[in-house]
């Protein structure tokens, strides 16, 4: 007998082990363990076909224990007498398979849910949980306990051996060289040619590093696709996997619609007995990073190879189903989880669907520029409200902001502890000084908590999602304009002006508030009539609202720029903001926001003008001598259906079709690269292997993005792009404005 | 006292209630203006009742309009006497 003390690096159903661990253990060492696992699924429906079924069943090869039994459907008002079927974990999958493609009428719970859950239901496992294990020297588990929780802040890191493999440049560019490899602090550089020393040195780097975690580039697109078949053909074989009786598990590129827009999910490739993240192809990596997916994973109970590559919609969803898995361990029992939901709306009259079916409250604010400005916003807002109003499917509905009589349903059980995390966070990150190594950590968990809560409020209203009920969902974004009208009512009560409202965010202005403690009392009221926690996110020292392109007389209402009184920025719905914008152009208005950030009295922002001219002036005289990197230069759309069903291929469309030409397939989702030419063909897409003459270069159409970005910088403080273009080319001195007169905020009567 | 019809002032006190969910959503400034133009529109309500209009809100509104029109005529009166003031 052995007594191990670890952490849980994965953990897999597998035909020989039943429920294969991997531990890394104290004391250095990597174990594979296996335990037992028995899993039940349950069938409900009509009497005599429930008979069959269990008939059927029982005379199935497979080993499965039979039994009724009464559990809740949260969308059915009483208890479900179903047929429970028990089986080895490994047996669970062709169990189902076979019965549901028999007896396709029946209701399915509990069928398809990932193995990780079930675990982490009966032991409270997580991944990376700290654990205790008490094992056979075979590896066969007896007793397993869990030493933390992922609601730890401070959890003590796993000491993860991480190894990172690229190759040396974008292979959907041009064909890479050489992988780059690093460990610890070496560095590797291994040429892809000729491929069986390529094959031998890396099989050198797995088995003497031997590592946790295999952190990539383009690995799930290519890499490692690339290297199983070389290995495959060589005969030299490579242990990417740990388990090394397992296949490296491929899964499919796909793409999906989802919230208005198409997107596009690569091939994944999954190790067995290591991690493999492929940053290329991890949702919001960008946020969050290898912190944030680890920690994704642990608060989700997803595996982390899934955490990484799942949209946050999928890890909320997995949150829900263990909250509803481990109610088998309070007295009201287990909650059944539906395979597929047929659930309805129910009817609503004309005037229900006008007043419910709406989304959050948004302003239009005044436009133009305001000093001194309060943005106050609700934390977390619609998940707060999930949890202070007790919405929930099986819940009634509230009436009103108030909290519920009923006992809390399973969205706020499963969302008040991540709510929590996520508010201790904050305060933790607020009270840390700027230079402080675990700010890092902190901002990550605070960012993946952050996208897990956003979706946790659309997977309330999307008719697919396990635990979704479009009613609940309508509640909620109707108790955030309820709140949002209260805090404007609270602010007007109070003397501020309302400048603008967006969701969850309300921006007041008042003539004698500027520091914080003036804002306090308005916060303090706010809560109180809404009974959800709101925060001064900060004091604006002036900021600017955007009209809409079209019309300057039309305010939209998230185009605004502003600086606040610790000099920070914020910047929303600019060019500099949007994906597609080539990155020069960005940078340049990011510039010029700089420029005039660094000015404290708003009345002195006129003054920086002929400095923003000149800076335009140098930038421009950079397009027109070919210093502008093309990279720089690149615009990058995403298309929105296949290359072919275009009827007037947009640029991306034809960009795409030059990529087809030479072979290299898009599917719509995928963002295009491209630059811009003059003539025919009007744009090159930028992964077609050879480089355009620079000198075909469309820099007139650059120069027209740059002038229409600046000057949505420069039209509050009263220079349109007109004025902007006859100063920067000369033709007309750069005239010194009148100090720009802050907005009247609201109109005195 | 059976009615079949509610009487002028009804409807209006029931049109202007039927806006209540708009005027909450409003800025206050934007609110009292609000305020402002249903009272006028109320100086005109023997007229909307002998009008019997099938649809009472579209008197109120002409009613609105016609007192804003009365006000620039007054307003643009105002101006000319200013401006012939300043230039004699």
């Amino acid at each position: 007998m052995l007594e191990v003390a670890g952490w849980l690096l994965d953990l897999y159903d597998d035909p020989q082990d039943e429920v294969a661990l991997w531990l890394l253990a104290e004391d250095g060492r990597r174990l594979r363990l296996r335990q037992s696992l028995a899993l039940t699924f349950y069938i409900a429906g009509e009497e005599r076909m429930l008979r069959a079924a269990q008939d059927y069943l029982r005379k199935l090869p497979l080993p499965s224990e039979l039994f009724r039994t009464r559990r809740r459907d949260l969308f059915l008002p009483e208890p479900l007498d179903v047929l429970a079927v028990r089986s080895r974990a490994s047996d669970q999958a062709a169990l189902f398979r076979q019965v549901a493609s028999r007896y396709p009428d029946l209701t399915y719970y509990d069928c398809d849910l990932p193995l990780s859950l079930h675990h982490a239901a009966r032991h409270d496992t997580f991944p990376l949980a700290r654990v205790r294990v008490r094992c056979a020297e075979d590896g066969e588990i007896f007793e397993l306990q869990t030493l933390d929780s992922p609601w730890e802040i401070d959890a003590e890191p796993a000491p993860l051996r991480v190894l990172q493999l690229e190759p040396d440049c974008d292979p959907s560019h041009a064909p890479p060289r050489a992988l780059l490899a690093r460990f610890e602090r070496c560095s590797y550089r291994l040429p892809l040619d000729p491929p069986r020393p390529l094959l031998i040195n890396l099989r050198a780097l797995l088995v003497r590093h031997d590592p946790d975690l295999l952190l990539t580039a383009w690995g799930d697109t290519w890499l490692l696709p690339m290297l199983l078949e070389l290995s495959e053909q060589h005969g030299l074989p490579l242990p990417l996997n740990r388990h090394e009786e397992r296949e490296v598990g491929l899964r499919e590129e796909r793409s999906y619609f989802s919230y208005g827009q198409i997107v596009f999910r690569g091939q994944q490739v999954h190790l067995f007995g290591r991690l493999h993240i492929d940053h290329r192809n991890a949702m919001l990596w960008d946020d969050y990073g290898v912190d944030g997916v680890l920690e994704a994973a642990r608060v989700t109970g997803l595996p982390v190879q899934v955490a990484a590559r799942n949209s946050p919609g999928g890890g909320i969803s997995a949150m829900q189903i263990r909250t509803a898995l481990q109610a088998e361990r309070t007295p009201a029992g287990g909650i059944l989880v539906p395979w597929h939901k047929q659930q309805v709306e129910r009817g609503k009259t004309a005037l229900d669907l006008l007043r419910t079916d709406q989304g959050g409250m948004i302003y239009q604010p005044i436009v133009g520029l305001h000093r001194d400005v309060g943005e106050l916003d609700f934390i977390s807002m619609y998940p707060s409200i999930m949890v202070h109003c007790n919405i929930s499917p099986e819940t009634r509905l509230p009436q009103g902001l108030g909290p519920s009589p009923e006992p809390p349903g399973l969205i706020p059980q499963t969302l008040a502890p991540l709510l929590e995390k996520r508010v201790a966070i904050k305060r933790r990150l607020a009270e840390l000084p700027a230079w402080h190594p675990r700010r890092k950590h902190y901002k990550a968990f605070a960012s993946a908590h952050k996208w897990l809560l956003v979706t946790c409020f659309g997977y309330l209203g999307y008719k697919n999602a396990r635990f979704g009920r479009i009613e609940a969902h309508e509640a909620v974004t109707g108790c955030g304009r309820e709140a949002l009208l209260r805090a404007k009512e609270a602010a007007e009560d109070a003397g501020f002006c309302v400048l603008h409202m967006y969701v969850d965010g309300i921006w007041v202005v008042r003539p004698d508030a500027k520091r914080p403690e003036d804002f306090q009392p308005l916060v303090e009221e706010i809560t109180r009539r809404t009974g959800l926690p709101l925060a001064l996110d900060g004091i604006y020292r002036w900021v600017v609202f955007l009209p809409s392109r079209l019309d300057s007389r039309v305010p939209v209402p998230n185009r605004y720029f502003g600086v606040f009184q610790d000099g920070s920025l914020k910047v929303r719905g600019l060019e500099t903001r949007r994906r597609d914008t080539p990155a020069w152009i960005g940078a340049v208005q990011m510039e010029m926001i700089e420029m005039l950030a660094r000015v404290e009295d708003a009345e002195r922002l006129p003054d920086q003008m002929p400095a923003l001219v000149e800076l335009l002036r140098a930038r421009l005289a950079e397009l027109r001598a070919g210093r502008v990197p093309l990279e720089d230069l690149l615009v990058a759309q995403r298309l929105t259906r296949e290359p072919g069903e275009y009827s007037v291929p947009s640029p991306a469309a034809r960009a795409a079709a030059q990529l087809a030409a030479v072979g290299k397939h898009t599917r719509p989702g995928q963002r295009v690269r491209f630059l811009l030419l003059r003539g025919q063909p009007d744009v090159h897409a930028w992964d077609l292997p050879e480089l355009p003459n620079p000198e075909r270069l469309d820099l007139s159409r650059y120069r027209e993005l740059l002038m229409r970005a600046a000057s949505s910088v420069t039209q509050p403080l009263g220079v349109d792009q007109a004025i902007l273009e006859a100063w920067v080319e000369g033709a007309v001195p750069v005239a010194l404005l009148e100090p720009a007169g802050a907005n009247p905020p609201c109109m005195p009567r | 006292m059976g009615r079949t019809m509610p009487s002028i002032t009804q409807a209006f006190i029931e049109e202007q209630e039927a806006f209540g969910r708009f005027r909450r959503a409003l800025r206050r400034s934007d609110q009292l203006a609000l305020d402002d133009l249903f009272a006028s529109a109320r100086q005109h309500l023997a007229a909307a009742a002998y009008a019997s209009h099938a649809l009472p809100m579209e008197t109120f509104l002409l009613s609105m309009l016609l007192e804003q029109h009365k006000q620039v005529l007054h307003l643009r009166a105002q101006l000319e006497a200013l401006h012939k003031e300043r230039d004699a």
